[in-house]
């Protein structure tokens, strides 16, 4: 038991830290199933980083007085079991109520986790296994989400986090640590987090909106999408050998990671076709970017800072708070630009029924039965399939008929890959941000550092 | 490794990569993944169709009738049919747009040659039309250069579309019947006429 303490620590770390975009593919499902609007079902989402966001500081503050193994057992629990309660979920109020008591019960779990950790292995290698399991959490729960919601059912997402809590509430009282009670000496580190919430902001563009783009524009299943986003976490792993090799100063492997992540979300917004592989090397430039930056940001701004578990409650805080902003700048951008796309898109149909090698009547069919089929899918990409089965043609002119349907699916990705390009480029923005903050102070004051 | 090359290695290959990555895109198209723009209505564009007879004669009409209303009204031929689709009571620009366009188209088809002589639409039109046999009989009875010289496409059309009531055949896009109604009483009106006034002019 005493081996398997550190490992199920580290992996409730992971758990808490992956819930953040884990149920990102899932949205589609959870719509549906629990028969609600867009605007409620991206609260799934937001309300879980608002909680986190806002809870961490506070929780950390606690952790000052308190047992740290009792506060992550009573965190680890009621997490595990909020996890059940989202699972359970009949209704979209009641799944965000629970996704929030889960945010709570994961901030008392992921600082208790910190501290157990460093009980456990020592300052440093402690920290640094929070660090990495933290981003291991975070860069892979969009495609465990997607895989559970295509293996089984987005309910499977919650239904699995649940063993692994219940056998880490033991683990966590295992570990003997007493509070840190170290009186406040340090300012919280302002740059690594404000470098933190803008990347934060600048990933869920990447992996929120690739995983949209992918499931709603593209029409690919989550499964797919879930494993097309999986060169992200892979393309991470890449950036610890190749600043092993270069050896960069710490500050320019920061400001490398942000600029790499720009210019992934650059080529995320202009692929020139709707083929997942087009997004393969943008990922891999998002991937290496993260790999660069999110933990050494972490590790700067809790380095030499005491007391240590309030400073990691303040990186906490930005990276969920930079998610919450993240989504609400670009979850407006990108709905407005998928209305807009609605017109450009009918234009093109329109343009390629009028102009489609079949006779009259039979265009006039096709036109029918693509109104009918659109107006009843308003406010998404529309599946044109049903439509193009109603039609019946002549032998000779099926083939036609295929091609306009072949060229209508792609006027629509076409349509759906634009409305996404300004959200990713805002994205690529953001990253940009978090390289100016990075570089800034440095050419000011060469002595500073991110 | 020297501090300069640390300094620069990494910004280096980063630069070099997401170089790498968006020239690749650019060059494939990146950037013009865009749904299809339509094309300038006041362009004249060709028209084919893959009907026969009046069927093939009326969609090139309607396709360049568009064209022109669609060039007249300023707005693309396609938001023109998605408007015009959707029914409702249309205005009077529209209206007027729509039937300029069909002239037009008329008169662009007599220019170009594509207009069929009136004899190669009369068998279909009298296995449509509601007529007493004995008429059917005997107009199927005459030479083709009889019809031809007593009726001419353009003129029959010009005065099938001066007659159409556009504004309620717009309006009930949606009932075939109804529109196919309409056409048949413009057109057989139109054929009257055409040959009331070729009599008037003979006499």
């Amino acid at each position: 038991m005493r081996r398997a303490v550190g490992p199920l620590l580290a992996v409730t770390v992971a758990l808490v830290l992956a819930d953040s975009a884990v149920v990102t593919l899932a949205l589609p499902d959870i719509l549906r199933e629990l028969d609600t609007t867009v605007g409620q079902v991206a609260w799934v989402l937001i309300s879980f980083n608002v909680v986190l966001g806002i809870c961490a500081v506070p929780t950390a503050m606690s952790l000052t007085r308190v047992q740290p193994r009792l506060v992550s057992a009573v965190g680890i629990a009621v997490f595990a079991g909020s996890s059940a309660w989202c699972a359970w979920a009949d209704s979209i109020e009641v799944l965000i109520v629970a996704r929030c008591v889960q945010a709570l019960g994961g901030a008392f779990a992921l600082l208790g986790c910190l501290e157990l950790l460093v009980a456990e292995h020592g300052e440093r290698r402690g920290v640094a296994a929070w660090v990495t399991a933290g981003v291991i959490g975070t860069a892979t729960g969009p495609v465990a989400g997607g895989l559970l919601t295509q293996a089984i059912s987005w309910q499977a997402i919650f239904v699995v986090q649940v063993p692994f809590a219940v056998l880490a509430v033991p683990a966590a009282l295992a570990v003997r640590a007493e509070p840190e009670r170290t009186p406040d000496r340090h300012r919280p580190a302002l740059l690594p987090n404000l470098t933190l919430a803008l990347l934060s902001a600048a990933l869920t563009a990447a992996l929120f909106l690739l995983v949209l783009l992918l499931v709603e524009g593209w029409r690919r299943d989550p499964a797919t999408a879930a494993l097309t986003v999986s060169v992200v976490p892979l393309a991470a792993l890449a950036a610890g050998p190749l600043a092993r090799l270069l050896r960069p100063p710490h500050a320019v492997e920061v400001a490398a990671g942000c600029f790499l992540i720009a210019g992934g979300l650059v080529g995320l917004a202009i692929p020139p076709a709707a083929h997942l592989a087009w997004t393969v090397a943008p990922q891999a430039l998002v991937g290496l970017g993260l790999g660069m930056t999110v933990d050494r940001l972490t590790a700067h701004a809790m380095e030499l800072r005491l007391p240590r578990v309030r400073h990691a409650g303040w990186t906490i805080g930005a990276r969920h708070v930079g998610v919450v902003v993240g989504l609400a700048i670009l979850t407006p951008v990108f709905t407005a630009d998928l209305r807009d796309a609605e017109a450009p898109a009918e234009e093109a149909i329109a343009a390629l029924v009028l102009d489609a090698p079949l006779e009259a009547q039979e265009k006039i069919a096709v036109a029918e039965a693509l109104g009918r089929e659109l107006a009843g899918q308003e406010g998404q990409v529309p599946d044109l399939r049903r439509a193009f089965e109603s039609v019946t043609v002549e032998p000779e002119r099926r083939p036609a008929l295929a091609r306009l349907e072949r060229d209508l699916d792609v006027q629509l990705e076409r349509a759906a890959t634009r409305a996404f390009r300004d959200s990713f480029l805002i994205g690529a923005g953001l990253a940009l941000l978090a390289l100016l903050a990075v570089a800034l102070p440095r050419l000011r004051n060469p002595g500073v550092t991110a | 490794m020297t501090g300069g090359l640390r300094m620069v290695g990494l910004p280096a290959v980063a630069l070099a990569l997401v170089g790498g990555v968006l020239g690749v895109q650019l060059a494939y198209g990146g950037g013009d993944f865009e749904p299809l723009r339509p094309a300038d209505p006041c362009v004249a564009r060709t028209v084919t169709s893959q009907s026969e007879g009046i069927d093939a004669l009326t969609e090139r009409l309607v396709l360049l009738g568009i064209d022109g209303a669609a060039c007249r009204l300023e707005v693309s031929r396609e938001r023109l049919t998605l408007e015009l689709a959707e029914g409702g009571e249309p205005t009077e620009a529209v209206v007027e747009a729509l039937r300029d366009g069909l002239l037009a188209a008329v008169r662009r088809m007599e220019d170009d040659g594509t207009l069929p002589p009136i004899s190669d639409l009369v068998d279909e039109a009298l296995d449509n039309a509601d007529l007493n046999g004995l008429l059917e009989a005997a107009i199927r009875a005459l030479p083709d250069s009889v019809i031809d010289a007593a009726l001419e496409t353009d003129d029959v059309l010009t005065r099938a579309i001066d007659d159409l009531d556009l504004r309620s055949i717009l309006e009930d896009v949606d009932d075939q019947a109804a529109l196919n109604d309409q056409m048949e009483a413009a057109v057989t009106q139109a054929v009257k006429d055409s040959l009331v006034d070729r009599l008037r002019d003979l006499i």
